[in-house]
């Protein structure tokens, strides 16, 4: 909501109420909330990449990147880490429990200037949970994106997140998908093993001028992923990742999430290209 | 805007009579400086302070409030109502920090509590004269025609009183009596007199041209590090900037756990915690690429975004650290230049 | 939340008991701190204390005997949180000023003579950290009762408290005081934990760190501008262990090792 159509006071949360949840990983849950207002719940919108306030009142508010897609309204979904308080607190709701969200915030992906292009999602770890937005989001809208890639890196078989949802998709035929995981304890991964970068030799055939990339992971995961997909001759503003900051309000106003002087991530990011990544410096 | 005239020895009167438009704060003295207090008595308004420890900004976003209260029911906004304030005695670089306050708290999101506080404000501005630690003429902030309801320039036995809003008219027209319509050239050339005065008077010469390509070029400058082994991060030079709007959001429960209220606070980039995110990754760990942060904020990064700096040269930061990292220093670390601290 | 009441326990040992003189103090409190939890044990306030299990333990004062160091790992073992609460609790305290430098025992029998003592057997102060484990430092000489509220509040919904890690010279700034250190002052406010909101420089007091260090205490600029300042490694090192004992010293010394 921009500034000349603002009614209400934007820090004050909007009740959600938690449809379901379960795990995804042994510290990772999915959380499926839904608006109490239905009008509201079905009237949200928001673009794959963009994220959104939970708060918990006494505890405080945190950032979200949104995991479900735009393309299926009414429901919102996260994949939350287990990582302090806030998240503590949100792993004690259980089914039907209110909480506040706001939002949605961020600039999202530019899904506009993707359409007509081929697209390729690198995921790995908690990344997959905003770019399974994307994901879903190109899917629903299939002929409006060429060829589509999903290379996934997790680093256990146990770790991985959307386990049944990403195997389901080996079995279409509108997308590649390629599932690697670091190392398997159990013997029992039928896909590839090592990290997400050698999945590479999947992209035999790409068109760097037509396809963009979108990749979001662990720190250490951007540097070499970036490396081999300027091997390839993607122009630089085609790479595209999403980055995570520390954030207080998410309207550009508190200052934690700036970066390079006055970049605030919660405006002109989380989805930044590896363009900005160089001349904004301080962003990975 | 509109000029007209009013006697020194009205003033007190005039301030009197515009009693109605809110709680007066001016300068008043306070240990060896100056601070914005509400002021009953007009003979305690210090004329001559030059800069208040902390500006403007503690009235119009207060180092902490509430936001808004909660129980188990959902959040419940707060309905009291703020008085209305009348600030006095702003010179032109707090006027120029206050027109960027305004901006950036409109930019993309209104923020509802400061346009709160500041649609019950009234702004009466005063002409000053530099002292060494003045440098609004090097940011080219030693002026304004905006930022004010009215604005008093000192001309020796009166003052030129301009009228910078419709506001600032109705204040008038409380005291039509007390105010002399008529402007004569004689006052014009009082005027230009004061002012060619007034700008032979800026003794710390500082020179920003270019310093946004300066700080691209410095990046990697060891000075950082220099700076980052002295600094205390005690956030004293964000705590007295007016254009350091950084905040917390802190949630204070009751005992119980049920009810509480979300309160929002002043922060500091200087702090540790500033840059943190759940999990304990630290975006800006050392303190040099806190202070790095800072500095290129307000002297290179915001010229890139809004065109000007966001430094206005009110010197406060001169003389606030301890250990004498602040705007002056740094600018004539980078350039080379003899640093005089 | 409907959960059953937590079982919260305080104890006391060498200090001045001016911290559990805080809670006792915050009339507008007690009602629901008795009422949100059982206080199981809390001698200065209540006479029927008993050594149950418990969810949470505060602990003041420093460890000065055997005896007490077995009481506190005592609770320790039946507590699944433990608060170490002020100075002396946190850092040793002013009993823990020499701390580490030799001849207590001669210190000892200066004051005390060569008599003996019942049930007791007299060691070197220090704080509770060294004996046991402790979850969660809340400083103060004495502590602040909003400060151990919030906390306490925090911990009955099993979340940790989160202190900003800001010194006093912050809030002294933000009550808009003089500085003493720009005054040639030898204040510790920039090395200091917040939390008394800058209460002695208001007054024109200087900082003496009785809130211990801060996380990031920058040790060395500290120490390095009171030098500047024309003031003696001794009155430096006087001030710096008088509050917190091992807070302060610990890094200096490191630093002046350093040196």
């Amino acid at each position: 909501m921009k500034a000349e159509t603002q009614l209400q006071n934007p820090y004050e949360p909007e009740p959600m109420r938690l449809i379901r949840r379960y795990p995804l990983n042994e510290d990772v849950h999915f959380f499926q909330v839904r608006a109490v207002d239905m009008e509201k719940a079905l009237s949200l919108n928001y673009l794959p990449g963009q994220f959104m306030m939970i708060s918990i009142n006494g505890i405080g508010e945190a950032p979200f990147s949104i995991s479900s897609t735009p393309s299926r309204p009414g429901l919102l979904e996260f994949g939350i880490r287990k990582v302090g308080n806030m998240t503590n607190r949100i792993f004690q709701l259980k089914e039907n429990g209110i909480f506040g969200v706001r939002g949605p915030y961020g600039n999202g992906f530019p899904i506009e200037k993707i359409k007509g292009n081929d697209l390729v999602i690198i995921m790995g770890g908690l990344g997959a949970v905003p770019l399974r937005s994307l994901l879903l989001y190109a899917l629903d809208n299939r002929d409006q994106f060429g060829k589509i890639y999903l290379l996934h890196g997790a680093r256990t078989p146990d770790e991985m997140l959307f386990r049944n949802e990403f195997f389901n998709m080996m079995k279409r035929d509108d997308l590649f998908c390629h599932l690697t995981v670091d190392q398997d304890d159990t013997g029992q991964w039928p896909f590839e093993t090592g990290v997400v970068t050698r999945l590479f030799g999947k992209l035999a055939h790409i068109d760097p001028k037509n396809t963009y990339f979108a990749v979001c992971g662990p720190p250490v995961m951007y540097k070499f992923v970036v490396a081999e997909i300027l091997k390839l001759n993607v122009p630089k503003h085609q790479i595209l990742m999403t980055l995570e900051r520390r954030m207080k309000c998410g309207v550009g106003k508190c200052g934690h999430c700036i970066i390079g002087g006055y970049i605030y991530t919660c405006l002109e990011g989380p989805v930044f290209s590896y363009w900005d990544v160089l001349h904004m410096k301080g962003l990975i | 805007m509109r000029a007209v005239k009013i006697k020194k020895e009205n003033l007190f009167d005039f301030l009197e009579a515009i009693k109605p438009f809110g709680d007066l704060w001016g300068p008043v003295k306070s240990g060896d400086g100056y601070v914005l207090e509400k002021v009953t008595d007009y003979s305690n308004i210090e004329m001559s302070a030059l800069r208040t420890r902390i500006p403007f900004k503690k009235l119009l976003f207060p180092p902490k409030f509430t936001m808004f209260k909660f129980d188990e029911k959902g959040i419940r906004s707060s309905d009291e109502e703020l008085p209305r304030q009348v600030i006095f005695g702003l010179h032109p670089c707090d006027l120029h920090a206050l027109l960027i306050m305004d901006n950036f708290h409109s930019l993309h999101y209104v923020d509802p509590y400061y346009r709160e506080r500041r649609e019950r404000t009234a702004v009466i501005g005063l002409s000053c004269f530099p002292d060494d630690r003045c440098f609004c003429k090097a940011t080219n902030t030693h002026y304004t025609e905006k930022g004010f309801d009215l604005f008093l320039t000192d001309l020796g036995d009166f003052y030129i009183l301009w009228i910078g809003s419709s506001l600032g008219d109705d204040m008038v027209r409380e005291c039509p009596e007390l105010v002399d319509e008529e402007v004569t050239h004689d006052d014009l050339e009082k005027y230009i007199a004061w002012r060619k005065k007034r700008e032979s008077n800026f003794k710390l010469k500082l020179d920003f041209t270019g310093m946004p390509s300066i700080m691209e070029l410095s990046y990697d400058s060891p000075l950082w590090d220099e700076l980052g082994e002295k600094c205390l991060s005690c956030g004293a030079c964000t705590i007295v900037c007016p254009t350091c709007p950084c905040f917390n959001v802190i949630d204070e429960v009751d005992i119980g756990g049920g009810t509480g209220e979300r309160t929002r606070r002043w922060d500091s980039c200087m702090f540790r915690e500033y840059s943190m995110v759940a999990g304990g990754h630290n975006f800006r760990e050392a303190r040099s690429e806190r202070l790095k942060l800072r500095f290129t904020h307000k002297l290179q990064a915001f010229v890139g975004a809004f065109g000007e700096a966001a430094c206005v040269g009110c010197g406060r930061c001169i003389g606030a650290c301890p250990v004498d990292i602040d705007i002056q220093t740094v600018a004539q670390n980078l350039k080379g230049e003899e640093v005089k601290a | 939340m409907s959960q059953e009441k937590k079982s919260v326990g305080l104890y006391g040992f060498t200090g001045c008991n001016g911290d559990q003189l805080v809670i006792i103090h915050s009339e507008d409190q007690l009602l629901p701190f008795f009422d949100s939890a059982n206080i199981k044990s809390f001698s200065l306030a209540k006479s029927d204390n008993d050594n149950s299990e418990l969810d949470l333990a505060f602990v003041e004062g420093s460890i000065s005997s055997q005896e007490q160091a077995e009481h506190v790992k005592a609770i320790r073992e039946r507590t699944r949180y433990l608060v170490a609460i002020g100075n002396c609790a946190c850092y040793g305290g002013i009993q823990a000023m020499e701390l580490g430098a030799k001849g207590w025992d001669q210190r000892f029998r200066k004051v005390y003579g060569d008599g003996f003592f019942i049930n007791r057997t007299p060691i070197e102060s220090k704080p509770i950290d060294v004996f046991v484990n402790v979850d969660f430092y809340l400083p103060g000489c004495p502590i602040d009762a909003r400060q151990f509220f919030y906390c306490f509040a925090h911990f009955l919904q099993d979340d940790e408290p989160v202190f900003p890690d800001y010194p006093v010279c912050a809030e002294c700034r933000w009550r808009e005081n003089d500085c003493l250190l720009l005054k040639g002052e030898l204040c510790l406010g920039p090395l200091t934990a917040a939390g008394c909101g800058a209460r002695c420089p208001s007054h024109n007091l200087t900082c003496l760190g009785c809130w211990g260090p801060m996380k990031e205490a920058n040790i060395g600029a500290e120490f390095n501008l009171l030098k500047e300042k024309d003031y003696s490694l001794e009155e430096i090192k006087r001030r710096f262990r008088m509050h917190t004992g091992s807070g302060m010293m610990k890094p200096l010394k490191k630093l002046l090792g350093a040196l």
